[in-house]
């Protein structure tokens, strides 16, 4: 590894103490950077390094730390990525989010790779970040306000050409509401796990940051030989030259209803008519709500959707959103097909700071309760929850993230509200995290990447099969084969893990692999990121993460889905179909094989040295 | 026989349309049906390269990609739905 405080990383981490007020500048170690790259690997580690797993989530002693990649500063295409870790009040496990935007990037212009948060402050503070200097400042002028509002306030007074950029909390993270997520850039969010509340327990209302600190190119021409080959590529491909810029993400909503694979009514199904899917289809929204489409710094894909639409004032409002997942679990999830409705609401989850995923899962879950008279007009508060009613999604969402009324319930996730109407079983979650908008018995290898995701049923974090589901038919991975479904799951986790990992976006994914990755990588730090290193750091990633999660109490048995994907069957390509316990248990069994982790899902001594992995710190 | 074809994304511009409805002789196969409605040489060029799908181009038969079928050779029956479309994602 050439010089690791100039080449691709300042060699630098910011350690915050929040109880203590004690801020501390220090050396990135760079074995880590060898051996964990940056971004999750190295958040993950510098988490493992220094957290209990034992923690209460929600507690002082849980430590979240953000971290970036080598290739954040330089120009490779979506390089604006940050990853947060930490454990999640929403799952207890492992929490893993990431984000585009642009403060990634103002944070290691700042001087520093990464950022440690410990402790707890007793009131709230900002973190002031600028080359060489940090400091807690009162955010008692800022507690209280939403997002927007607090970007808006803690960004005046920027000099001229020295823009400040805000990575802060809204009242849901305030609230301690568990599925709050963290802002930058207004509307961009580290969405999932909860981070918000941690960062609420914390009292940390925002970190600003500032600066111009530029990190150097060790192999420009071997950096270059890469950036022109993902630049060309990206070019050639549909989805990135042009669909997701013309339809959003949300350009997947027939597709998917065509496959049979659109969840509704809490998963109780995938039927609907398609007349109503196309009232949410990303072609509609683009006819109807969408003003235009944006990108997050250096992405020239640009599947951001800026919109407007009448609010119920008769004044119109702007806003982002909705993209695939806010779309379906808003929407046809809860038997909604009005796309105002769920824009609007997306608008209020941006302002209020509200994992827009989570919501839409606790909300079906919600409807269906209320629907079975487990929850009743008593507990709403005289609020109709009924499946279809568009009219509460938006108050719905106010009162979780100010904890008022059933908001309060709703606040805490499906799996407690569910578990709290004593009927666990309407709570579509793995490990405690509501299920993404793929119904999982339409493609064994999605069901088997929900069930082994670290952070529980991620579609990010435990892989994207619906690619797979697509070209589904191809001979060498059928959407319905035990058999093929463990190793092409570890396939596409493990790009995760490196994508995330490299700071740049899940969606270059549909131009090219790692390829052009590896030879940015290496030749900006100089250091030997082949492909062959790179997929040795992805197993070590996913051992780590495992490792933690099997500290912090998870066992086989949490590797499930929940029992209505064995027992209740959809109808597709023409027959019934259910992921069986025993096919549960057969795809697991095989995916610990080929993790090399026990029967029992523990990763193996072998494993842990093979892969040099050091043990926690003491 | 009697089968619908329906079109998604900027194929739905490029074919005029979310759907059309076609009549096609007994025994016709999905590629028959798709060089049919492939009428000028913009849509040809969209959807074929010589012989074959082009690469990101899917087509499905009620829900079933035709790769996992007999691909272009897969045969039609009446009432069936074919969808075509160039590989979209998101998530």
């Amino acid at each position: 590894m050439s010089d690791i405080s100039r080449y691709g990383y300042h060699g630098k981490i910011l350690e915050v103490d929040l109880s203590s007020g004690r801020i501390e500048h220090k050396p990135l170690d760079p074995e880590l950077v060898r051996d964990y790259l940056g971004g999750r690997g190295l958040a993950t580690r510098l988490f493992y390094d220094r957290v209990d797993p034992a923690c209460d989530p929600l507690g002082p002693d849980n430590i979240l730390v953000l971290a970036t990649s080598p290739l954040i500063g330089t120009n490779a295409p979506t390089s604006c990525r940050g990853h947060m870790v930490f454990k999640s009040p929403l799952t207890g496990v492992i929490g893993t989010s990431n984000s585009g935007g642009t403060w990634a990037n103002a944070f290691k212009a700042s001087g520093f790779d990464a950022l440690i948060l410990k402790g707890s402050s007793r009131v709230p503070v900002l973190l002031d970040i600028r080359p060489g200097r940090a400091e807690l400042l009162s955010a008692s002028h800022v507690w209280g306000k939403n997002i927007h509002e607090t970007t808006e306030v803690l960004s005046e007074g920027a000099e001229p050409g020295s823009p400040v950029k805000v990575l802060c909390i809204g009242p849901a993270g305030e609230n301690l509401v568990r599925m709050a997520a963290v802002a930058n850039d207004r509307n961009r969010v580290f969405g999932r796990c909860g981070p918000g509340a941690v960062f609420g327990r914390k009292k940390l209302k925002a970190v600003r940051v500032s600066g111009k600190q530029k990190i150097e190119i060790k192999d420009r021409e071997l950096y270059q030989s890469g950036l022109d080959q993902a630049l060309y590529l990206m070019k050639q491909a549909p989805v990135t030259k042009r669909l997701l810029r013309e339809l959003g993400t949300a350009g997947l909503v027939e597709l998917i209803n065509l496959i049979s694979m659109l969840p509704h009514r809490n998963f109780q199904n995938c039927s609907h008519r398609d007349e109503d899917v196309e009232r949410v289809s990303g072609e509609t929204l683009a006819k109807t709500l969408l003003e235009r489409a944006g990108g997050c710094f250096l992405c020239p894909i640009g599947c951001q959707r800026h919109t407007a639409v009448p609010s119920r004032d008769g004044e119109g409002e702007k806003g982002e959103g909705p993209e695939y997942e806010t779309t379906v679990l808003m929407g046809p999830l809860c038997d909604i097909y009005d796309l105002e409705a769920i824009t609007r609401a997306n608008y209020r989850s941006n302002e209020l700071g509200l994992d827009t995923m989570s919501f839409g899962g606790t909300m079906a879950c919600a409807m269906e309760l209320f629907e079975r008279g487990s929850l009743t007009p008593e507990d709403t508060g005289g609020l109709d929850f009924s499946f279809g009613n568009a009219e509460v999604l938006e108050t719905a969402v106010r009162m979780t993230a100010l904890r008022q009324g059933v908001g309060d319930r709703l606040a805490e996730g499906s799996f407690r509200l569910a578990a709290s109407c004593g009927r666990p079983e309407y709570s579509m979650t793995v490990k405690k995290l509501e299920i993404p908008a793929y119904d999982p018995r339409a493609s064994f290898t999605q069901a088997l990447g929900y069930m082994t995701s670290p952070s529980g049923a991620c579609h990010l974090r435990g892989g994207y099969a619906v690619s797979l589901a697509f070209f589904g038919g191809t001979k060498e991975i059928p959407r319905f084969s035990l058999l093929q479904s463990p190793m092409a799951i570890r396939n596409m986790q493990n790009l995760g893990i490196l994508q995330d990992s490299l700071g740049i976006c899940r969606f270059t994914g549909y131009a090219f692999s790692i390829d052009p990755w590896a030879r940015m990588a290496s030749g900006v730090t100089g250091g030997d990121f082949s492909v062959t290193r790179l997929e040795e750091i992805a197993n070590r990633v996913a051992a780590l993460e495992r490792m933690f999660n099997v500290e912090a109490g998870v066992m086989a048995a949490d590797d499930e889905l929940p029992a209505r994907f064995s027992d209740v069957p959809i109808i597709a390509e023409g027959k019934e179909r259910r992921v069986s316990r025993d096919d549960q248990e057969r795809m697991r069994q095989d995916y610990y094989g080929i993790r090399r982790w026990d029967e029992r899902g523990r990763p193996s001594r072998e494993l842990i040295d093979a892969l040099n992995i050091r043990r926690r710190k003491s | 026989m009697r089968v619908k074809v329906r079109f998604f994304a900027y194929f739905r511009e490029i074919f005029d349309g979310r759907e059309k409805n076609v009549v096609v002789p007994e025994g016709s196969a999905v590629g028959d049906l798709l060089d049919h409605v492939c009428d000028t040489e913009k849509r040809r060029a969209e959807v074929f390269k010589e012989r074959a799908l082009k690469p990101l181009i899917i087509a499905m038969k009620n829900g079933t990609s035709i790769q996992s079928l007999d691909g272009l050779e897969t045969k039609l029956e009446n009432d069936d739905v074919i969808a075509v479309f160039p590989f979209v994602g998101g998530g």
